[in-house]
């Protein structure tokens, strides 16, 4: 019941962030400066013609008028068409959302997989050589910019060692158009295609490896303190006295509890990613949602920006409420503090 | 051995042992930006065009010398009045699916553009009206004018023609547009392969191209887009990258060049770089200020350092030398006179504030801007840097109060006639847009323009032009300061770049041929 409790608030709370978000989003981007008829129509369009679009988008009715339209073909579903690729924005969207969260989520594998293990070695030789290395490399990974990582990776393998490709998903001969899910990885393995699969997971490597630098250090870092915090706990110390054998003790009974913290940070660098990886995909020519979301920004594509933005928030809200869901799963003190 | 090498190595070791053909040639492609549209009805930046040329024919094209070559249409004949173009359409001309190109494709095409009103139809605004363009036969199609419009002829291969049969069937309730959009119902030598927007887009050579193809022909065009120096480095040192976009770093160029494998190839365009001055908003609304800011400006720096380009002396660039005022001499940079020009002024005697505009983040923008802060400050007068990204300056253009004093733009023709140049700059009817940001709005300068393009007399038409420039020069509408020079870094084995005064048509790639 009190899990119940706890659901509902969240979702209710998730339901007023996103209508908060809409409201925010389209006032902005109502303010921001340029003339989407003009910009969409090129520099040579006659006052006629940018009239008529103006009039054909809504741009003359008033403000109030406009976000009803927008928020009634957001309840359809249909986010409206993008000036900059002429076609509905779902469809931009759709074949673009995928190339993101496939770079995402290889993005958040590499940060654990690396993460984890050296929060965890880091916090087992607290104040030796190890930690201090640990501490350094996350402190140099957090700071460091995923552009200028970006682009460090690009030249060393790309323009000096020519060992991995440094643009797009695939070799422009290999012919393979990406089916159920739209992850390359997955479909390639779905149709029994090993050989686009390895080559998406080449062409996936550079990118995911630098956006996941900075997602890594923080890992390392949280699970490091949360390991030697838990590591302090009497029943830990007792485990000690009785003598658990070491890898029961670290992995058993004090790497669940540790996971709380750097848990709740992959999920909001997951969510966050989704719309903060467009310098990466920038840099790698990577066809993804956050360098869609930046051209149209430049284009003032309206209905695309919105588009994009709500997509974001959405999938922000979302994988917040999952992980808050899976927090209290993990730790029933959570969920008692939020049904109150 | 680059990835260029060992292709041609292969090949030539598969010929030597008499086995498979050659390989096919790609080329792969920068371009900075992304491709919007490829509906012919809708495209209107280079990149569009890019793309459109390549997989659409027209009519008529345009060659490196500006003039007007057939395509589609084998000839085309011109009424006395100049108000009725009849052409005629090749007996070979085939739209990619092997139907033929008949004028009801091409009536078909224009109605189309001028219902959807986008993209080349502001070309035919006044000048062509729906049922205006008429099937005489299935091989003969005639438009009719609705004035005599001059620059008519250049602007006919704007229209790109569309396959009818294949678009109606899949039309929509939008004309096609959602189906043009992402798919290609053209006569061009090119067909759509992928395009993966925000990544890239590739095109296939048609083998049963109606025109044929020269020798070493290109078998696919690859544009990876990115505007990443790095990202470019990075494509050529592995061997991929075949031609750069022509808005390289100078490093990048460098680089490239030292690479080995790339030449620089360089054409004089005829897009020019102004400083457009507010003629209507203080202090830049006294002829003086405008001639002692011209003055006041160091050519030689900006057009040898700064941007590299070539000498403009008047609105108009050289490419269009039958039009050209070649009497008007070059502007010079001589700061007495400048000083001079300013005491002649209604605003001599005290500090004179000045707004000087150019694009944000656009570094040799901002370096010429400095430039000419050092000069008018020496003239006294009181400087304000305006920094604007590219939306806000297509917004500021629209009224004369929000419009800086000085703007640094360039602008280039949309088609192969000083008409391009002069109306969309000029003309009242133009105004308000980044194109005429001088605010010229003179009714003696319409009455030229329009003049000029209701007569068909070429030489009558070259004496206006050249009256025209000579008023706009004494008006010192703009500072001229150079016409751009574009560069690509090609692999050796690619020839073919030659600058068109047309949107893109110099990436016609029928016209470029692989030598190795």
């Amino acid at each position: 019941m009190e899990f119940l409790l706890f659901l509902l608030r969240r979702i209710l709370w998730s339901i007023l962030v996103l209508v908060g978000l809409s409201i925010v989003i389209f006032a902005i981007a109502r303010v921001v400066p340029g003339d989407p008829a003009r910009m969409a129509l090129g520099p040579t369009a006659t006052a006629q013609q940018v009239a008529d679009l103006q009039e054909k988008l809504g741009l003359n009715k008033p403000i109030v008028e406009q976000y009803g339209m927008f928020i009634a073909g957001l309840s359809r579903g249909d986010l409206g068409r993008s000036l900059l690729t002429e076609r509905p924005v779902n469809d931009d969207i759709r074949d673009t959302f995928s190339a993101t969260l496939e770079l995402v989520l290889a993005t958040i594998t590499i940060a654990f997989v690396l993460g984890v293990p050296l929060g965890v070695a880091a916090a087992r030789w607290k104040d030796k050589w190890p930690d201090t290395l640990v501490r350094v490399l996350a402190i140099f990974s957090a700071v460091t910019p995923s552009f200028f990582a970006a682009l460090l990776l690009q030249i060393l393998a790309g323009y000096v060692l020519h060992i991995l490709p440094t643009t797009g998903r695939l070799p422009h001969n290999m012919e393979f158009v990406a089916g159920v899910t739209g992850l390359l990885t997955v479909d390639s393995l779905l149709a029994g295609r090993l050989d686009v699969f390895g080559e998406a997971l080449r062409y996936l490597l550079l990118p995911a490896t630098a956006l996941a630098l900075a997602t890594m250090g923080q890992i390392a870092r949280i699970t490091r303190s949360s390991m030697i915090d838990v590591s302090s706990q009497d029943y830990i110390e007792a485990s000690r006295a009785f003598g658990v054998p070491e890898p029961i003790r670290v992995f058993k009974y004090m790497l669940r509890p540790s996971f709380v913290p750097p848990l709740t940070i992959l999920g909001l660098e997951f969510a966050s990613l989704i719309g903060n990886a467009f310098v990466v995909e920038l840099v790698f020519a990577w066809p993804g949602m956050a360098a869609y979301g930046i051209r149209t920004i430049l284009q003032k594509d309206l209905n695309a920006v919105m588009g994009v933005v709500m997509v974001s928030g959405v999938f922000f809200v979302l994988v917040n409420l999952v992980i808050d869901v899976l927090v209290g799963f993990v730790d029933p003190r959570v969920r008692i503090r939020g049904s109150r | 051995m680059t990835k260029h090498r060992l292709l041609a190595a292969t090949a030539l070791s598969t010929l030597m042992l008499g086995a498979a053909p050659a390989m096919a040639v790609t080329v792969t492609m920068n371009t900075v930006q992304i491709f919007g549209t490829i509906d012919p009805a809708k495209i209107s930046d280079y990149t569009d065009y890019m793309a459109a040329v390549n997989l659409y024919d027209g009519l008529v094209s345009v060659d490196s010398a500006g003039n007007i070559i057939p395509e589609l249409a084998e000839s085309w004949t011109v009424s006395d009045d100049a108000k009725e173009v009849t052409y005629k359409l090749r007996d070979d001309a085939k739209f990619a699916d092997g139907s033929p190109v008949e004028a009801s494709d091409v009536v078909y095409t224009v109605e189309r553009l001028l219902r959807i009103n986008q993209g080349p139809a502001n070309l035919f605004a006044g000048v062509l009206a729906p049922g205006s363009v008429t099937a005489v036969d299935a091989k003969t199609v005639k438009f009719t004018l609705s004035k005599t419009f001059a620059p008519f002829l250049t602007t006919v291969p704007a229209i790109f023609i569309l396959n009818e049969e294949l678009v109606k069937a899949n039309e929509g309730s939008d004309d096609g547009q959602t189906w043009l959009a992402t798919n290609v119902a053209g006569a061009g030598a090119y067909s759509l392969k992928s395009w993966d927007r925000g990544s890239q887009m590739t095109i296939t050579r048609n083998p049963d191209y109606y025109k044929g193809f020269g020798a070493g022909p290109i078998d696919e065009v690859r544009w990876i887009i990115t505007n990443d120096e790095a990202t470019v480095r990075s494509l050529a040192a592995s061997g991929e990258l075949t031609m750069s976009s022509q808005f390289q770093s100078p490093d990048t160029y460098t680089a490239l060049e030292g690479m080995g494998r790339f030449t620089i190839a360089k054409e004089e365009t005829s897009t020019a770089f102004y400083l457009k001055l507010n003629s209507k908003a203080a202090p830049t609304d006294d002829v003086h200020i405008r001639k002692a800011i011209a003055l006041a400006t160091d050519y030689a720096t900006i057009r040898e350092v700064i941007s590299p380009g070539g000498v403009l002396s008047t609105p108009l660039p050289k490419a269009f030398a039958a039009f050209h005022a070649d009497d008007i001499p070059e502007p010079v940079y001589d700061l007495e006179a400048a000083k001079a020009e300013v005491a002649q002024s209604k605003y001599a005697g005290a500090p004179i504030p000045i707004t000087l505009g150019y694009v944000a983040g656009t570094k040799f923008e901002e370096e010429i801007s400095l430039l000419m802060q050092s000069n008018l400050e020496q003239l006294g007068f009181v400087v304000t840097q305006q920094a604007d990204p590219w939306n806000r300056i297509t917004e500021i253009a629209g009224k004369v109060e929000s419009t800086p004093n000085v703007n640094q733009i360039f602008f280039g023709p949309t088609y192969p006639s000083p008409d391009s140049m002069f109306f969309t700059q000029y003309h009242s009817e133009a105004a308000g847009t980044w194109a005429s940001m001088e605010w010229v709005q003179n009714p003696e300068i319409d009455a030229l323009i329009d003049e000029a393009r209701g007569t068909g007399d070429t030489a009558k038409q070259a004496d206006i032009y050249k009256t025209l420039q000579h008023k706009l020069v004494d008006l010192q509408s703009d500072v001229f300061l150079n016409t751009q020079t574009v560069q690509h870094a090609m692999d050796k084995c690619l020839t073919g770049f030659k600058a068109v005064p047309m949107m893109s048509f110099d990436y016609d790639f029928t016209r470029y041929s692989w030598t190795c």
